[in-house]
């Protein structure tokens, strides 16, 4: 039997693609609008409205198209973008400058962002304290809302949440896009569990310390937020440090190699999700059957979360991020994305269908803030 | 302190991942249970010990005299990190292509009874880079005690590794674990490299 007649369809005609849109088309009103849709500000209704359009219409794609990576990534990249325009108009707002002083710190007036939770764990364990200057509720980007948010995607997403929910993930994606060929080809296997060797540092440094190792001395995406004022040769340090990882990991590496190098080899964060993508019932799973080994899903994955090895399993490795690359590029949909306790290659729509549903709702909801933000200060400069 | 237990965390999983197949056959041949098994990892502990005790003393003597001038006090140890850091990156990817141990030499040895007291003194004075950090730590302490505390903290990272080696055989994903090993050992490097660099710039600036 010809295993092409075994492929499935992920595409819908444009009244069913429609029909699926319609429960995100209220949520996201809801949620957008909270209800109630103010156009007394003109710039914040239509920048309401732009975002309600944006995101409605790439889900709609998604069904409509059957693609699943090209419109995700469009929302993700645009998050990204917002998140670090909305939060350095913050900063200019309240402090007039990218950087913090250590008055800040003991203030605990630091914007808080799920990269830092790793380090929480051990210090929160012996000592019951947050080693973060942060607020822990109220005011802007606090604790634990922060962390009740990361903590039920993760569960939901797994390591999905690096792909639909992380609001840095949207800059390296985006630059991994920006040319056709990879400049570099040949990248060890080794590389892939950088994330765990610096989990392991930042967990012990920032045990020991008391301190938010990983923010005070790693972070690239300091250089698109807000960083230490440099005040002292450490603090010129730091700020070469995190210019450095930005400048290599997030743009030159993604541009030369098109994988999101700085989640594949830095983030710390990545490595926890990694694990928790063990508990989570979405998947990806390869159907051996229809599988013909073109290793095409090896090539376009950003994250080395499948090998060759992996495909003459029929597995998906732990560092699978379900951004939907690899489903997009196989031709027999061989590759698709799956729920636990389902066999592979069976109920590909419905899994998909789910999927899709919950995990682009989170980002909607999530990123539609900040966008909404953005979107709203353009408008003002514009008119 | 601090520095030195990460290094000492970070290098002896890398030491354990390439030298622990070597030691392990010898520390548990022969061994009649976890009494004799114990005995064996208690007298390769103390003579590491024994030996790092001896060099915190040997380091910070050479440091006091050595160093006695501020600038040199900064810029030395300065170049010393970053020249053993680089060591030390290096020694780690380059392990991970041929694994080697120095502890592989007891093998020449007959006398069952003296095989884990050998290895401790092996293992202890295998002169890798990291040593070679925790030496210039030890150096350029203010006291002795310090020298002391610099040293304890690295023999207590890299033995915590060493603890469960009897049950080295049922530890699943040992490649898993040596990779991750070597990329911490790396990563401590690059710590010393940027510790090393600030002290540089700061003996500069400070004179």
């Amino acid at each position: 039997m010809d295993n092409s007649l075994k492929t499935v369809a992920l595409r819908k005609s444009f009244g069913k693609s429609l029909l699926y849109t319609l429960p995100m088309f209220l949520i996201t009103f809801m949620f957008i609008t909270g209800g109630k849709p103010n156009f007394s500000d003109p710039a914040s209704g239509l920048a309401m409205l732009t975002v309600f359009l944006l995101v409605n219409v790439l889900y709609f794609s998604m069904h409509f198209t059957g693609k699943t990576d090209k419109y995700r990534a469009i929302l993700f990249i645009i998050f990204a973008m917002s998140l670090s325009y909305t939060l350095i108009h913050n900063m200019l707002q309240v402090r007039q400058s990218m950087s913090f002083s250590q008055a800040d710190i003991l203030e605990c007036k630091i914007p808080f962002c799920h990269l830092v939770i790793p380090m929480m764990i051990l210090p929160a364990a012996f000592t019951k304290s947050i080693i973060f200057p942060g607020s822990i509720i109220g005011g802007f980007a606090n604790i634990s809302s922060m962390v009740v948010l990361w903590v039920i995607a993760t569960i939901v997403l797994g390591r999905g949440f690096c792909s639909w929910g992380c609001f840095y993930g949207g800059w390296d994606d985006g630059f991994s896009r920006l040319r056709k060929r990879r400049v570099i080809k040949n990248i060890s296997e080794l590389w892939k569990w950088m994330p765990f060797a610096v989990l392991i540092m930042v967990m012990l440094s920032a045990a020991l310390t008391l301190m938010p190792t990983y923010c005070s001395w790693i972070c690239p995406f300091k250089a698109v937020t807000e960083f230490e004022k440099v005040t002292s040769v450490e603090s010129a340090t730091k700020a070469g440090i995190f210019l450095s990882l930005f400048g290599g990991l997030v743009i030159a590496l993604p541009v030369m190699t098109k994988k999101r190098t700085q989640c594949s080899f830095l983030c710390p964060l990545g490595a926890i999700n990694s694990l928790s993508n063990k508990i989570t019932p979405f998947t990806v799973k390869i159907d051996k059957n229809s599988c013909n080994e073109c290793f095409k899903c090896v090539e376009v994955c950003p994250l080395f979360a499948i090998t060759r090895e992996d495909v003459k399993k029929g597995n998906v490795s732990l560092f699978c991020s379900k951004c939907g690359k690899c489903v997009d590029a196989c031709s027999r949909k061989a590759i698709h994305y799956g729920i636990k306790g389902i066999p592979a290659g069976t109920m590909k729509n419905f899994s998909r269908n789910l999927f899709l549903f919950v995990s682009f709702l989170f980002m909607a909801i999530f990123s539609s803030g900040s966008i909404i933000s953005t979107f709203q200060g353009l408008f003002k400069l514009i008119f | 302190m601090t520095e030195s237990l990460i290094l000492g965390l970070s290098s002896g999983s890398a030491c354990l991942a390439t030298c622990g197949m070597v030691m392990f056959p010898y520390l548990m041949a022969g061994s009649a249970g976890v009494k004799k098994i114990a005995v064996d990892l208690t007298l390769f502990l103390l003579t590491r010990f024994i030996v790092y005790f001896i060099l915190a003393t040997l380091a910070w003597y050479f440091g006091r005299t050595i160093f006695s001038n501020p600038f040199i006090r900064n810029i030395v140890p300065g170049i010393l990190y970053i020249v053993f850091a680089v060591l030390l990156v290096w020694y780690s990817i380059s392990k991970s292509r041929k694994p080697d141990c120095p502890a592989k030499i007891v093998k020449t040895v007959n006398n069952r009874r003296l095989i884990p007291i050998l290895l401790g003194l092996v293992n202890s004075l295998g002169f890798c880079p990291a040593l070679f950090i925790i030496l210039t730590q030890g150096a350029t302490q203010r006291t002795l005690f310090r020298s002391y505390l610099a040293f304890l903290a690295f023999f207590i990272g890299s033995s915590l590794w060493f603890l469960p080696l009897p049950l080295a055989g049922k530890i699943q994903k040992k490649e898993v674990l040596k990779n991750i090993g070597i990329l911490a050992t790396g990563l401590a490097g690059i710590i010393f490299m940027i510790k090393g660099l600030t002290n540089i710039i700061g003996g500069i600036i400070n004179g």
